[in-house]
C-alpha cells in the first residue's frame, strides 16, 4: 500500500537538505523572464515553485543530448561507461513523470540501454503537484495524475505538502529523519482530494482522447495536414522539447589522423528532412506534410508505437515552442474531431478563435497565435510569430 | 524502476572484422569479404537478415548479407552510395571494420518449405535474394518450382556473373534476367532479356500458388505487387524486403520507424499483407 505524509512548508529547506544528502539535486530554476530549465540548485530559494513547463523535459537527464558509447583507437575499440552519480531530480509535474515512465519502458526494452538506465537506477524523482494553463492538456491525454513513475510526490495543500510516497527508496529516505514529517490527518487528505477536485476542473483545453487512434487513421488524408505542414519549417523544436520523443542518430567523430575517435548517440529529430533518406537518395517522408504528420501521427495514435504506446503526455511543450504555431494539439484534435477550436490565446484577434474549418489554413491554429508569444525567450522564434500574425488576421 | 543491472553492455559494439578480400563486380559494386575472429551470434545469419557495418570515423551503414550462412567469414556486395559505403571504398585488404548482428527478420524459409516460390531482385536487391536462394539450393528437394526474376537498368550492371552462368544451367529453377538496356557484346550462358522485371512476371510461369519474395529499389515493389497480383498472388503470398536507413539497428532510435513498426526488428523483410499504412511503406517520391 501507497504510504503517505505531511511536511510542513517551513520545514522545506531541511527536506531540501535531506535530498542533497541523497544526491546533486536538480530542479526548475528560473533562466529568463519566462522560461525555465532543470539546473542543478544548492539552495531551496533557487528552486522555481511556480515553474509550469521547462524548456527540455527531464529526459535529457538519462538519454543525454550528446553522450560517447564507443570509443576507439589503434589498440581497438571499448565501450565508454557512463559516468553516474546519485541525483535527485525535483519538482517533477505528472506529465513528465508520465514522459519519463514511456522513455523507461523504451530504454529497457530488449536490448537494455546500459547508459539510460544506469543513470536512470541512481536517481530519486521527486514530483511536484502544478495548475494547469492554457497549454496543458494532460487531462485529455490521461496523463493529469502521477502514477507509478515516481519515488516521492509533493501535492501542494495551502500550509502544508502531502507527500506520497511510492518506492523502497522514497519510503527510506523519509525514514532517515522521519521527525520532519508529520502523519497526514483528515483534514490534509481532504486537503489532498480538494486540490485534485480543483484542479480537476481547471483545465482550460480539452478533448476527448478515446477515439483518437480512430480519428488519426480516418483523418489520414485530412487537408488540415497540408495547411499545417506547408508551414512547417522542420527546425525540430517540437521533437527536443518533447519528453517522449527518443529518436536518435548515432555519430563518429574522429581525430584528425583519424587513429582515435569516438561513436556517440544525439538526439535526432523525425522533423528533419534526412531523417527517412536511405542511400541513393530516397527519401521516404521528403516534404514536411509527411513528417508533420507522421510524428502528429506516433503522438497520438497510441497503438501505432512499436512499444505499443501513446506517447503525448499533454505537457504543451510543442504547443508553445513552435515558431510556426502548428503544434497546437488540443486545436488540431479538436479540428479533425469536427469540433469547435478552443480560445487560448493572451491576445484574440478577429477570427481567431472561430470554429473547426471555419477559415481554411488558420481555423484549428489561429487560436496559437500567441501561444509562442510567451514560450522561450527565442528572439527568431517571436519574430516568426509576429509574421505569421500577420498573415493569420488577413486570412 | 530499479531492476536495471550496471553491468550491462551496449548493444551498439561491434565486432572486429579483418577484410580479406575486395572483389570488383560492376561499376561501383564490389563484393568485400571479411573475416571474423570471434563471430559470435555473426556465425549464422538467416537469408534476408542485415548487419550494421562500421567504419571507424565514417560511422554504419545497414547492409543485407548476401551469403546463405556465415561462419567465420562474411561477404557483404556493396555499392558506393553513402558516406560509410565510400569509406569502405577506400580501405585495403588488411584494413579492419566493425560489424554487428544479424539483425531483423528474414525471409520465413521455414514457410516455403514445399511451395513454389518465385524471388524478384531489383539491382542492388539481388544481393539478400542471392543469401535465399543459396538457401533454397543447398536443399532444393524441399521446395517446389523455382523462379528467380533479376532486373537491373543496364546489363552492365549485373551482379555475380559466374554464379547466374552456372545457375541458368540449372534444370531444377528457371532464372529470367532482364535489363532495360542490354550494351556490349552478349556474354555466352547468360540470356538477357530486354525489359523489367514486371515484364518477367508476365513472361514467366507464375500462378496463384507461388510464394513471393521481392527486394528492390523502393519505386520497384508498387509495379511489381500490381504485376504479381494480376499472377493470381494474394498478399499474404507476397513477402517484401524494405530498405530504411537503422541507425541502431535494435528498435530505438526510430529511423526505421515504417507503417507503425520498426523495420529493424519486425523487418526488414515484411508479408505484405501485415503492413498498414501502405503509401508511406512502399511508394515514394
Amino acid at each position: 500500500m501507497q504510504r503517505s505524509a505531511v511536511l510542513s512548508k517551513n520545514r522545506f529547506p531541511d527536506f531540501f537538505d535531506l535530498l542533497k544528502e541523497f544526491g546533486a539535486v536538480f530542479a526548475p530554476r528560473r533562466v529568463s523572464q519566462k522560461s525555465f530549465s532543470f539546473k542543478q540548485v544548492d539552495h531551496p530559494s533557487e528552486i522555481a515553485f511556480e515553474a509550469l513547463r521547462t524548456i527540455l523535459p527531464p529526459k535529457k537527464f538519462f538519454f543525454q543530448q550528446r553522450e560517447t558509447i564507443i570509443s576507439y583507437d589503434k589498440d581497438g575499440v571499448k565501450e565508454v561507461k557512463p559516468k553516474v552519480a546519485p541525483q535527485v531530480i525535483f519538482g517533477l509535474h505528472p506529465c513528465d513523470l508520465t514522459g519519463l515512465g514511456i522513455m523507461d519502458k523504451i530504454y529497457a526494452a530488449d536490448p537494455p540501454d546500459p547508459h539510460y538506465l544506469t543513470r536512470r537506477k541512481a536517481t530519486l524523482l521527486v514530483g511536484l503537484s502544478c495548475m494547469p494553463d492554457k497549454h496543458c492538456f494532460c487531462k485529455a491525454m490521461g496523463t493529469d495524475s502521477p502514477t507509478s513513475d515516481y519515488d516521492l510526490f509533493l501535492t501542494d495543500i495551502g500550509d502544508d505538502y502531502f507527500l506520497q510516497i511510492h518506492t523502497a527508496a522514497g519510503q527510506s529516505l523519509i525514514e532517515s529523519q522521519s521527525e520532519l514529517f508529520g502523519a497526514a490527518s483528515e483534514i490534509n487528505k481532504q486537503g489532498f482530494k480538494d486540490f485534485w477536485t480543483t484542479r480537476d476542473q481547471a483545465f482550460p483545453s480539452h478533448f476527448e482522447s478515446e477515439n483518437l487512434p480512430a480519428i488519426m487513421d480516418l483523418e489520414w488524408d485530412n487537408k488540415i495536414w497540408d495547411d499545417l505542414g506547408n508551414r512547417c519549417l522542420s527546425c525540430g523544436n517540437c521533437t527536443p522539447v518533447c519528453p517522449t520523443c527518443y529518436c536518435f542518430d548515432m555519430v563518429d567523430v574522429a581525430s584528425l589522423h583519424a587513429q582515435e575517435g569516438e561513436r556517440a548517440r544525439e538526439w535526432d529529430s523525425c522533423q528533419f528532412v534526412g531523417f527517412a533518406k536511405v542511400a541513393g537518395g530516397t527519401n521516404f517522408r521528403p516534404g514536411p506534410v509527411d513528417r508533420l504528420k507522421f510524428w502528429y501521427r506516433h503522438k497520438l495514435h497510441g497503438f501505432e508505437d512499436p512499444h505499443g504506446l501513446q506517447t503525448c503526455v499533454g505537457c504543451g511543450r510543442c504547443t508553445e515552442s513552435c515558431p510556426s504555431g502548428i503544434d497546437d494539439i488540443v486545436n488540431v484534435v479538436l479540428r479533425l474531431q469536427g469540433k469547435p477550436s478552443v480560445l487560448v490565446t493572451d491576445t484574440p484577434k478577429a477570427g481567431g478563435g472561430s470554429s473547426a474549418g471555419g477559415c481554411g489554413s488558420s481555423a484549428g491554429c489561429g487560436a496559437a497565435g500567441g501561444t509562442c508569444g510567451d514560450a522561450h525567450d527565442n528572439s527568431q522564434s517571436g519574430y516568426l510569430q509576429i509574421e505569421r500574425r500577420g498573415d493569420d488576421s488577413d486570412a | 524502476m530499479h531492476k536495471s543491472d550496471t553491468c550491462l553492455n551496449t548493444p551498439f559494439m561491434p565486432t572486429k572484422a579483418l577484410l580479406r578480400a575486395i572483389v570488383p563486380m560492376s561499376q561501383d559494386n564490389f563484393l568485400f569479404q571479411f573475416r571474423i575472429e570471434e563471430p559470435g551470434p555473426l556465425s549464422s545469419c538467416a537469408p534476408g537478415q542485415f548487419i550494421q557495418l562500421w567504419i571507424p570515423g565514417a560511422g554504419e551503414a545497414p547492409i543485407s548479407v548476401c551469403s546463405g550462412s556465415v561462419d567465420g567469414s562474411l561477404e557483404l556486395c556493396v555499392r558506393k552510395a553513402g558516406r560509410v559505403t565510400s569509406a569502405l571504398f577506400n580501405l585495403v585488404e588488411g584494413d579492419w571494420v566493425g560489424l554487428r548482428g544479424p539483425y531483423g527478420s528474414g525471409f520465413p524459409v521455414k514457410d516455403y518449405v514445399g511451395k513454389d516460390l518465385v524471388l524478384i531482385a531489383g539491382g542492388l536487391g539481388v544481393a539478400p535474394i542471392r543469401s535465399l536462394w543459396q538457401y533454397i539450393l543447398d536443399r532444393r528437394e524441399q521446395f517446389g518450382k523455382l523462379v528467380l526474376i533479376y532486373g537491373m537498368r543496364h546489363s552492365e550492371m549485373l551482379l555475380f556473373r559466374q554464379e547466374f552462368k552456372l545457375l541458368l544451367r540449372r534444370k531444377d529453377m528457371h532464372v529470367f534476367i532482364a535489363a532495360e538496356e542490354v550494351i556490349g557484346p552478349d556474354l555466352p550462358s547468360v540470356s538477357w532479356q530486354l525489359g523489367r522485371v514486371t515484364d518477367m512476371i508476365k513472361l514467366a510461369e507464375i500462378d496463384e500458388c507461388f510464394l513471393a519474395a521481392v527486394c528492390g529499389p523502393p519505386v520497384m515493389y508498387k509495379y511489381v505487387v500490381t504485376e504479381l497480383q494480376n499472377k493470381g498472388l494474394k498478399n499474404d503470398n507476397i513477402w517484401l524486403s524494405l530498405e530504411r536507413h537503422m541507425k541502431c539497428a535494435v528498435g530505438k532510435c526510430g529511423h526505421c520507424f515504417v507503417g507503425g513498426t520498426f523495420t529493424c526488428r519486425e523487418g526488414p523483410v515484411f508479408r505484405m499483407d501485415t503492413l498498414r499504412f501502405l503509401p508511406e511503406v512502399i511508394e515514394c517520391s
